[in-house]
């Protein structure tokens, strides 16, 4: 290590601990001292490790926790970044944080932004890239799909030897030649028809020849297998494919991946995916399908963008949504509880939330009138958008209350007339409500 | 008497980039209340767009990639698109549908791309710039206010025979110049302001139920359907 990077690393680390000591947090500051005094040195600090990079718009928290977990079932050491932490300076942070590595060179799992990959990148030759997928996400902040994805290409191009390891069934990472290898692994537990996507879906163009594509099945969104009619362009060959999807509840998944059944103690279609993503990460690295079912069934419940808490006696799911696939794969989770529940929905328009309400119209609330939902509650500061959402859905105005201020959202709770109750919010609404939850004892601390 | 009403989702599974379809969902929820039947369809790539068939048109906004395409596509349905409007069909264009049913706009990356010039504007861009958050604008014969969101690197200029859609009062519009936001021309209506503009401002919602309902029956006493109360909703 040279001087300069041995003053940096010495001042971050102490920031760190100084931060951390006294104020509880501190996951970006350490890393911008750090970057201030050496701009260069992610790549001291990421020298010794073999580092995997976990991106897209969705997925890339839960991904990389799975993935953390199927890898420990062979190495040792893994480092990994917590959620929040995905930008350059949280993942020098996160370096910098690591523990002395004896013996085996170590491994470095980063959940990374999009737009970051480059910062990575010029630093640090990944042995992997893991591309979930990309959707329309809050794009008064990040731009369109190929914007998006040209970002994360921008990044790839300074390491072409590292593998891909992509979501064969997103037509958009199948766009473009590039020089590394690639893996692809998804969706093979449909029978071939010949269909198209829902008018509301983005990035369906063939990117060969530009006509609309068809798909002999759709798992969700514009993902599945896809094929042109017009130019035979289609979805490249699995390497890892999911065979049967057995049973989907709120809380787990069961199914078969290359024959193996496993099951995940998490609902959610786009979890399974999440899923698959960590076991072909972890058949790359050379872990065995048997030690991958091990892992993903140790009991350990994982949370992505849920948790579950208990207030008052209400099982209360908290889900962060924050685009419009990512809600459609929530309220298609929550359609697969058997029990009657509470419906929340809260709506924030700050910068973290995406300050353009649009997207709430792509949400697929027509499905709610169809399901066993007792109550339904609308709040948060655009509170009038979320309610007149509903409405246009067609729930039932008398099952309907509105109630603007989070604090007295949590208050009407205890009050629900069920014993399950799903909180679907944006950022800083579930900010706001964690807040509320610990204050009063329903959970520990804040978030990362 | 029942009426009914047909709306043509123009491009609609490549142009929906913002919540666009919420119009729809607007559209047949009031309509609903009027007691009228609204069904829609889409006409996308490689469709003929027959004006005989609707009453309405919704014409969201896309990416810069899709809408690029369909700048191409849209020149073969140019005729009877612009057969419907001067016809007073209803349409309601969303950023890149407005760029489109103009003369042409300038491109991302700076090329020109052609409309169909239904509508006498022209969009130009800005370097390295986007408007970007909330807007209010009024309707100058109305009075009515409206609110949006808006997000476009392009500028349009008005031309003969359109008036603003409503006067700036926060925000940037079509130019940021002339304090002017959208156009209407006809029973045309367009503007830069997000998707579900129609959710939010239920007021256009039914001027363009209106005219298209006046326009398919011209004898019918439509004095129950006009008298219905439309709130704000944000």
């Amino acid at each position: 290590m040279s001087l300069k990077s041995s003053i940096a690393t010495a001042a971050g680390k102490s920031s760190y601990w100084f931060l951390h000591t006294f104020f509880k947090g501190g996951s970006s500051l350490p890393g911008k001292i750090t970057k201030r005094l050496d701009p260069e040195i992610l790549a001291t600090l990421g020298r010794d490790y073999d580092v995997i990079v976990i991106t897209g718009t969705n997925g890339k928290t839960l991904t990389t926790a799975l993935t953390v977990q199927v890898l420990k079932e062979k190495y040792d050491n893994i480092l990994t970044n917590p959620t929040g932490s995905n930008m350059e300076q949280g993942i020098i942070t996160t370096f910098l944080h690591a523990p002395k590595s004896k013996g085996k060179r170590p491994l470095a799992v980063l959940e990374v932004d999009e737009a970051n990959v480059i910062m990575v990148t010029k630093y640090i030759k990944p042995k992997a890239f893991v591309f979930t997928n990309i959707f329309r996400d809050q794009m008064d902040r990040y731009g369109e799909i190929y914007t998006t994805y040209n970002k994360i290409l921008n990044g790839v191009a300074l390491a072409p030897n590292a593998t891909i390891i992509a979501n064969g069934d997103a037509p958009i990472f199948h766009s473009k030649q590039l020089p590394n290898p690639i893996v692809y692994y998804g969706f093979d537990n449909q029978k071939d028809g010949d269909i198209k996507a829902t008018p509301n879906t983005d990035g369906v163009l063939c990117p060969q020849c530009q006509h609309v594509l068809h798909y002999h099945f759709i798992s969700y969104s514009n993902l599945g297998k896809y094929f042109c009619p017009n130019c035979g362009f289609e979805r490249p060959e699995l390497n890892f494919a999911l065979n049967t999807i057995n049973e989907l509840t709120p809380k787990s998944s069961t199914f078969e991946i290359d024959g193996e059944p496993i099951t995940i103690n998490i609902g959610g279609v786009y979890n399974i995916y999440n899923a698959l993503a960590a076991y072909s990460v972890g058949r790359f690295m050379g872990v065995s399908p048997a030690q991958v079912k091990k892992a993903f069934e140790k009991g350990k419940r994982i949370f992505g963008r849920q948790e579950e808490i208990n207030v008052d006696g209400k099982l209360v799911t908290l889900i962060l949504v924050k685009n419009p696939v990512g809600l459609n794969q929530v309220i298609d989770m929550i359609s697969t509880d058997k029990d009657p529940f509470t419906f929340i929905g809260l709506l924030n328009a700050n910068y973290a939330d995406g300050i353009d309400t649009s997207w709430i119209w792509d949400g697929d609330f027509e499905r709610l009138p169809k399901m066993n939902i007792k109550q339904f509650i609308t709040g948060g500061e655009r509170y009038k958008d979320i309610t007149y959402r509903l409405q246009v859905a067609g729930i039932d105005p008398k099952k309907h209350l509105v109630e603007p201020d989070l604090d007295k959202v949590v208050e009407m709770i205890p009050k629900a007339p069920t014993k399950k109750v799903y909180i679907l919010a944006t950022y800083t609404a579930m900010l706001h409500l964690r807040k509320v939850f610990a204050a009063k004892g329903f959970i520990k601390g804040g978030m990362d | 008497m029942s009426y009914s009403l047909n709306v043509c989702h123009l491009y609609g599974d490549l142009m929906n980039t913002y919540g666009d379809l919420g119009n729809i969902l607007v559209l047949k929820y009031l309509a609903n209340k009027m007691g009228v039947e609204l069904t829609s369809e889409v006409v996308s790539l490689d469709q003929p767009f027959d004006p005989a068939k609707y009453d309405i048109v919704v014409f969201g906004g896309g990416q810069d990639f899709e809408q690029s395409i369909i700048s191409k596509d849209i020149q073969s349905k140019k005729q009877a698109l612009v057969d419907f409007i001067e016809d007073n069909g209803s349409v309601v264009a969303i950023c890149g549908g407005y760029q489109l049913l103009g003369h042409y706009y300038i491109g991302a990356n700076g090329e020109k791309l052609m409309g169909i010039g239904a509508l006498d504007h022209y969009t130009d861009k800005q370097k390295d710039h986007r408007f970007i958050g909330n807007v209010v604008i009024e309707n100058e014969e109305t009075g009515e206010k409206y609110h949006g969101f808006e997000n476009h690197q392009g500028i349009t200029f008005l031309g003969q025979g359109e008036r603003p859609l409503g006067k700036v009062l926060e925000g940037h519009g079509n130019n940021g110049q002339d304090k002017t936001e959208g156009a209407i021309y006809k029973n045309v209506y367009c503007t830069y302001f997000h998707g579900p503009i129609l959710a939010r401002n239920n007021d256009i919602a039914k001027h363009v139920l209106m005219n298209a309902l006046k326009r398919k029956y011209p004898d019918a006493d439509l004095t129950p359907e006009a008298d219905l109360k439309v709130g704000a909703t944000f």
